[in-house]
């Protein structure tokens, strides 16, 4: 336990893939962050509908997977929908990745990875 | 209740009655605390929570989402291209804590903000800055419920982990549960039953043995009493000669005394069918 | 005799104008709309008016989308009366396309300053700020390329020169840089309208000037009211200030002295109107918020309340090219409402759906 713990010390920041009124009022609030250096990373993600599904995942994976100063992952619901597989599968605490509703989409609890899973467990 | 359970080999006595009986109510009440014990782990509780929350984050992102209409409204036109390129960094971040509950370590996050960090302070400075400056609080707040959210999830993710690995425990303490429900308490009922049966048939012979014994006692009663009759009334006759009261009253205070045990028997009786009601 | 004078050149534009005016919607048609349960629904009542232009929507648009179209049509229409103006007329025309050029220029700075790629960004300008050599600025990669191409090759080179740097760009934030440039336009705009041999003495000049002096003390009380609490130090914020207009010099003098709402307060209270709006805000009261006061109005609701008025007040007068910019501000509030109202309606949000500007 003592190394996860270390692990998520340093995890502060969340990430955001989502649509762009989404991304605008999440960073609003202060979420955003760039990183220095020449390689700058954002935190954060727009998705509209030319954004390759590929980027997606990718942004995800470097999210969940590469970055290890990120909490949270807070994702679109209807952008999750686009990489379900991925969302479906991913099964760690940290960081953690929530869907969050869009303004165009609302949300819907009967697609959410983690209630998912709540029912299976549970056998509802 | 099944017979095929059977019972125990016990001697049907009254004291293993008392003995069987404590037995039941022991196995009762370990079987309710097991059965809660395993409602606790499967955590409905949990379940419910994050659901609660989900909703309330539908709300909550629902308005957030309307104070960015207003901002557009006021600015009259679109700030987000020009917001992902202001973000440089990040005044809203997290803390992940550790809790301990119910001996597992479970995260949680909690929130706080950089105050010395404001990346969008410009933003709307011509028009529209007041908007914008109500949206950030706005989001602000609906980004805290999103982080508890967000906590109460992990929680569960890890729990998850947890309940998978004492599944095994859980595995037992549920045989433990349906063997009480279906072997122990079914298997003790039995032999109170069978106690209570055998009891039953002692207390029978003993009254018919009673009911013999106080039949017989009633016709010497008779017999006795048809004797003194005949005596008194021959007494009587020698005694209405000399016409002498006072004997008469103490043989009227003797005659109930003698009735007593006639109305003794009934009363067995009836404490026996009490008896039978009850068991 | 300057009727006759105008019509020659002009007559068309403004009975063109005019024209247009009548198809802005009333407020029986907002009532409409609000009775609406579904984007389409709005569609269909826009139908009249928009025709067209919302054909080629999907069903239940999102708001942007909705709001995008009519924006298209505004825009189209515009370019019509571009294309007829001549001269002073088409000179003004052009005035008013700046204020969306500034808003482009900013935003290929921004790009350009994060080495995005501002091809992308083209198709977010402003259709009304477009000008033919937009596209060359993305070829800049760096700060110093582009602000030498916008002095060559836009017309808005005179705000840049002698006010703004290349290292400026660089290191101002760029909402100090598009307000430098906004005072710089309104200013320019203002002489314009006030100077020009066609336009001067003309019911232009008295109706514009009005309508700038407006805008400038606005922009002056906005920005002195949003930075407070941030970096803007008060001599930068003095050097956002359009000089001219009704609270110039006196009141600008004190706005820029201003550290809170109630010096603001009395800084305007020297222009009655606005010393209403602020009344109407309880600003002066010292408690409330910025937000809103009693009925819900914001300042900003009562800014933008005043400029509707003054702009169908604008339609009383003949002779001058005027009224196309109150049009264009009539149809950008009338684009705002239909979104906000939209928005409403997607958002389920209906207790708010009344919080929009009708002034016919």
């Amino acid at each position: 336990m003592s190394a996860a713990a270390v692990a998520y010390k340093d995890r502060q920041f969340l990430a955001v893939i989502g649509d762009e009124d989404s991304v605008t009022g999440l960073l609003l609030a202060g979420v955003g962050h760039v990183s220095d250096g020449a390689d700058a990373q954002r935190n954060f993600l727009v998705v509209d509908s030319k954004t390759e599904t590929s980027a997606i995942e990718k942004a995800f994976v470097n999210f969940t997977q590469e970055r290890k100063d990120i909490a949270i992952v807070l994702i679109n619901q209807h952008v999750a929908e686009r990489i379900r597989h991925s969302v479906d599968s991913y099964s760690d605490a940290f960081p953690a990745i929530l869907e969050i509703p869009s303004k165009d989409h609302p949300y819907d609890p009967e697609k959410d990875s983690v209630l998912k899973r709540v029912r299976r467990l549970f056998g509802e | 209740m099944s017979g095929a359970v059977g019972r125990e080999a016990v001697f049907p006595t009254r004291q293993s009655l008392g003995l069987m009986k404590g037995k039941l109510k022991g196995a009762e009440i370990g079987h309710s605390l097991l059965k809660r014990k395993s409602e606790a782990l499967t955590k409905p509780e949990i379940t419910r929570r994050i659901d609660e929350a989900k909703q309330k984050m539908g709300r909550v992102m629902q308005i957030a989402a309307f104070s960015l209409a207003e901002v557009s409204y006021a600015v009259g036109g679109d700030i987000g291209y020009q917001i992902q390129e202001s973000a440089k960094q990040a005044r809203f971040r997290v803390r992940a804590k550790q809790e301990n509950v119910s001996g597992v370590l479970l995260p949680h996050f909690e929130s706080y903000t950089e105050d010395g960090i404001n990346d969008f302070g410009l933003t709307g400075l011509g028009k529209g800055g007041m908007q914008v400056q109500r949206c950030r609080e706005t989001y602000a707040r609906a980004v805290e419920t999103l982080v508890e959210l967000a906590s109460l999830q992990t929680a569960f993710v890890i729990l998850d982990e947890v309940i998978k690995v004492v599944n095994r425990r859980v595995c037992m303490e549920y045989l433990l549960i349906s063997s009480s429900e279906h072997v122990i308490i079914p298997r003790t009922e039995n032999t109170i039953k069978y106690i209570n049966s055998e009891l039953d048939e002692l207390d029978r012979e003993e009254f018919y043995r009673l009911k013999k014994v106080s039949n017989k006692k009633q016709r010497d009663v008779a017999a006795a009493d048809a004797e003194i009759l005949a005596a008194r009334q021959k007494e009587a006759a020698e005694k209405e000669a000399a016409a002498a009261k006072g004997e008469p009253v103490e043989e009227e205070k003797e005659a109930p005394e003698e009735e007593a045990p006639e109305e003794e028997a009934p009363d067995v009786l009836g404490e026996q069918e009490d008896a039978d009601v009850i068991f | 005799m300057e009727g006759l004078f105008f019509n020659v050149k002009s007559g068309y534009i403004e009975g063109i104008v005019r024209g247009y005016r009548n198809s802005l919607l009333t407020s029986q048609h907002y009532s409409n709309l609000t009775q609406c349960e579904t984007i389409d629904d709005v569609k269909l009542q826009l139908a009249p008016a928009y025709g067209d232009f919302l054909a080629a929507l999907p069903p239940n648009p999102s708001t942007s989308a909705l709001a995008g179209k009519m924006t298209d049509k505004l825009v189209a229409e515009f370019r019509y009366l571009m294309a007829q103006a001549t001269g002073s007329t088409a000179k003004f025309l052009q005035y008013l396309t700046y204020g969306y050029m500034i808003d482009n220029i900013a935003l290929l700075i921004t790009g350009t300053l994060h080495e995005r790629d501002t091809r992308e960004l083209l198709e977010r300008c402003h259709p009304l700020g477009w000008f033919e050599t937009l596209p060359v600025l993305c070829v800049a990669t760096n700060i110093e390329e582009l602000y030498n191409s916008v002095l060559i090759e836009t017309p808005l080179a005179g705000y840049f020169k002698g006010s703004l740097s290349h290292q400026d760009l660089d290191e101002l934030n760029i909402e100090i840089v598009r307000n430098t440039l906004y005072k710089n336009y309104l200013e320019d705009f203002h002489n314009f309208v006030n100077t020009h041999p066609d336009l001067k003495g003309t019911p232009t000049q008295e109706v514009m000037s009005d309508i700038l002096q407006f805008e400038a003390d606005r922009r002056a009380i906005n920005i002195t009211l949003n930075s407070f609490g941030t970096e803007l130090s008060k001599q930068e914020r003095r050097k956002l200030y359009p000089e001219f207009g009704k609270l110039y010099p006196e009141g600008s003098l004190m706005l820029s002295r201003a550290d809170d709402i109630e010096s603001v307060a009395l800084a305007v209270s020297i222009s009655a109107d606005y010393k209403a709006f602020f009344d109407a805000v309880g600003l002066t009261q010292g408690g409330g918020g910025i937000g809103g006061g009693s009925d819900g109005k914001s300042l900003e609701d009562l800014f933008y309340q005043k400029e509707m008025e003054t702009s169908k007040l604008v339609f009383t007068r003949q002779f001058t090219p005027a009224v196309v910019y109150a049009w264009m501000r009539l149809k950008e509030q009338e684009i705002r409402n239909v979104t906000w109202i939209a928005e409403c309606i997607a958002q389920n949000q209906k207790e708010r759906i009344g919080n929009f500007i009708s002034v016919f």
